[in-house]
């Protein structure tokens, strides 16, 4: 507490490596969720198994899918690595992974699309300095237009093969995975990654695209299902309010509201993080829930997002909300019932912090010490006694 | 490790992964808290900070990232999303004067 801002900032490079490279990942596709959303509307109503069958307008779903996603990722991902120009060459690169391809090319482009980003960033680099003034237009403009035309006859001819296998091998592993019942033990690499802020790359780096080539195959896919179902983190919560430090139990239902119905996962992960062995809840809370949504047979027509109960009714497939709810509700009480027992029922914690801060230089007072600072520059001894404010919620 | 008077922060960040969401949620907190003040909160990812930030709020967790997304700037990590401290001593020192260090 000698320095109350600023808790030392440590941590392993590792972790913020593999942290900045799924931000990388899952910055391609989060941008763009509102259309993945348009196409789960879309295709939950109009397919010929839909809520609405309409032929006409199911015809929507297949472009969608396999050029306008893919397309709006190969941009985004062009877009991050350089600018407007990037964008576009993502966008015409991310055609040629995209022509001919049997599934749905989200992987290809992820790969394409920065790529011809950056090889255009080379090339810039390369002209900046030969240029002549005055030239700078039709020079720019033809290196664009070069890079987007070699980039896009690359990912005909070599990139979007070998993609298209990398999808289909992937896919294949995680068929094996379902026949098999394996899938549950996800939840033990899943739910400690979330935590560690690996969330958002886990689901839309890793699950999203594998996900969507089982769903239009299938009309749903468990993948979408396996790092944002927001039961396991609501059960932990609820054993927070009702077992937790008492200094912490007044944050919580407003932590329930935004995690659960605002689908904010990250609120409940410094939960996790102040008392480390509550992983094993969230693990067990996730592994149950995957394991009922395996038996029942539930599946999502689109990645939920944010994982939200109310995104993740809107893409339940027509017929599918039984398995969908059970695995929510089985992955609460699973992972109450375990966090609730490693919280020792509330008796363990008196108001003692009784476990060190993982990754953090702080103590434990100062997290759940959070009244108003005039009253709270000595050290937090009283905190416990007092309540956290929750206003703004 | 630099700081900044809290009279003189305009533009205070809050970063998280995507820029998308706990971002977003905790930004539009401060703004309500920070209304009247000059200061503008907005919220990005944690990557691409943008260069004329004065105050970074991000999670604990992301703070490597932010440092070396913005080195130099002020940058304060916090641990829980509603009502944390430190987020609450920024509040307080940019409202009633103070010094912020990060």
């Amino acid at each position: 507490m000698a320095t109350p801002y600023t808790p030392t900032v440590h941590g392993t490079g590792v972790r913020a490596t593999i942290q900045r490279f799924g931000g990388h990942l899952a910055g391609m596709i989060m941008p763009n969720i509102g259309a993945f959303i348009a196409w789960g509307l879309i295709t939950a109503l109009f397919i010929p198994t839909g809520w609405a069958p309409n032929k006409t307008l199911a015809e929507l779903v297949g472009p969608i899918i396999n050029v306008l996603l893919p397309v709006l990722i190969g941009y985004t991902g062009g877009r991050m690595v350089h600018a407007q120009r990037g964008a576009v060459v993502g966008a015409v690169a991310t055609m040629g992974v995209v022509v001919g391809a049997d599934v749905p090319m989200f992987l290809g482009a992820m790969i394409i699309g920065p790529l011809a980003a950056l090889i255009l960033k080379y090339v810039d680099r390369f002209t900046a300095e030969r240029t002549r003034a005055g030239f700078e237009m039709l020079v720019d403009n033809f290196t664009a237009g070069i890079v987007g035309a070699a980039t896009a006859i690359a990912g005909v001819l070599a990139i979007g093969p070998v993609v298209e296998k990398v999808t289909e091998v992937a896919g294949d592993g995680v068929a094996w995975l379902v026949s098999h019942s394996l899938l549950p033990i996800a939840s033990v690499i899943i739910e400690p990654a979330k935590v560690l802020f690996l969330n958002n790359a886990i689901n839309h780096g890793v699950l999203g695209p594998l996900g969507v080539a089982e769903s239009v195959k299938h009309g749903k896919s468990i993948l979408f299902m396996l790092e944002s179902n927001p039961g396991p983190g609501l059960g932990l919560l609820i054993a927070y309010l009702l077992f937790g430090p008492r200094s912490l139990r007044p944050s919580t239902p407003a932590a329930m509201i935004i995690h659960f119905f605002g689908g904010i996962h990250e609120i409940y992960f410094p939960y996790v993080l102040m008392k480390p062995r509550l992983i094993l809840a969230v693990i067990a809370g996730g592994a149950s829930g995957v394991l009922t949504f395996l038996v029942t047979g539930a599946g999502l027509v689109a990645t939920p997002s944010p994982g939200s109960i109310f995104a993740y009714m809107a893409v339940t497939p027509k017929g599918g909300w039984f398995g969908v709810i059970a695995g929510i509700v089985i992955a609460t009480a699973v992972s109450f019932a375990v966090a609730a027992a490693l919280l020792g029922f509330g008796r363990a914690n008196g108001d003692q912090p009784d476990e060190p801060v993982q990754d953090t230089g702080t103590n434990d007072t100062t997290a759940t010490n959070d009244t108003d600072d005039e009253k709270r520059d000595t050290t937090g001894e009283t905190a416990a006694e007092s309540v956290p404010a929750t206003k703004e919620a | 490790m630099s700081t900044i008077e809290g009279k003189d922060v305009r533009k205070l960040i809050v970063a998280c992964d995507a820029g998308m969401g706990s971002s977003v949620m905790l930004a539009s907190t401060l703004r309500k808290q920070l209304k009247g003040t000059a200061v503008s909160v907005e919220h990005t990812p944690v990557n691409s900070i943008p260069a004329d930030a004065d105050v970074i709020v991000c999670h604990t967790g992301l703070a490597d990232r932010a440092r070396a997304s913005a080195p130099g700037v002020v940058l304060v990590p916090f641990q829980v999303f509603i009502g944390d401290p430190a987020v609450t001593r920024v509040v307080a020192a940019i409202k009633n004067g103070g010094t912020i260090d990060g």
